[in-house]
């Protein structure tokens, strides 16, 4: 490695881990994986290296590259297979379509407590372990909403997915997380 | 399809593409018929609202702990062996 290679990138690390850190973070929302994340990015850059323009920020241009590693991420999530008898709903409904009788979602009696329950860091916590319980395909469709605040279309275009692909799993996900947070909470 | 009547199976699926797609004019007449008669749909359509809602902020009241310079070493260290 040339000297002004290995003092810059040196310096990057000393610069701009932070910053990278906390985006990669905001995005994925895992401590583990975000480091993981920043560490590619940097031996990415050390290979890309002679690819980089000197009139353009080194924070872009590593930014640039974090977010390829973060869709590449996602995208690997989304292609994992998911066993078909997951997928069934037939665990909650009839197979005319109906409800299961044992599956109705019941009357959470919250009607003027809303704020409350979402300030409520037990109920947070419920919230976290049923998302945590969903296979990983599933809760990467789930979270990705709220991870880069895009809509419907944006993340169907990064996952590479058809929309009614997409609103399946997320369908089949909330399914699973409403009764997991029934059982959890409100007949706790 | 040629009625307006959806199954919950059905109604619950475009009460959850609606959060990330809009209806179209069909879907949303089916749906706020379907609603009319049936509780346990109005209900779910709710308590999905209350998850997206807690989904939303659970992810602005994450801040997990991570130590920074340690971060920078390990990077560092690994930078300087993969030129080795």
């Amino acid at each position: 490695m040339s000297k002004s290679k290995a003092s810059s990138l040196n310096e990057w690390v000393e610069f701009y881990t932070a910053d990278l850190y906390s985006w990669a973070h905001y995005k994925v929302s895992d401590a583990e994986l975000a480091k993981d994340l920043v560490q590619d990015t940097f031996l990415a850059a050390t290979e890309k290296y002679e690819g980089f323009k000197a009139d353009s920020s080194p924070k872009t241009w590593l930014i640039s590259i974090l977010n390829h590693k973060i869709i590449d991420y996602y995208r690997k999530k989304v292609r994992q297979p998911v066993a078909k008898e997951i997928e069934s709903f037939s665990r909650f409904f009839e197979a005319g379509g109906d409800w299961l009788e044992t599956q109705k979602p019941q009357n959470w009696q919250i009607d003027e407590k809303e704020e409350h329950l979402l300030d409520d860091n037990n109920f947070q916590q419920v919230l976290k372990e049923c998302l945590d319980a969903l296979p990983e395909k599933w809760s990467t469709c789930v979270k990705l909403k709220y991870l880069g605040e895009k809509n419907g279309e944006q993340i169907c275009q990064e996952l590479d997915i058809t929309p009614s692909n997409f609103w399946q799993i997320v369908h089949r996900s909330k399914m699973q997380l409403r009764d997991c947070v029934e059982t959890n909470w409100f007949n706790n | 399809m040629h009625t307006l009547f959806l199954s919950c199976l059905k109604a619950t699926e475009l009460i959850e593409k609606k959060f990330h797609f809009r209806l179209t004019f069909r879907e949303k007449l089916q749906l706020k018929l379907h609603k009319m008669m049936c509780d346990a749909c109005s209900m779910y359509e709710k308590q999905s609202a209350i998850i997206e809602k807690g989904m939303e902020s659970q992810h602005k009241h994450q801040h997990e702990e991570c130590d920074i310079e340690e971060l920078k070493k390990q990077i560092s260290s690994n930078l300087a062996e993969s030129q080795n």
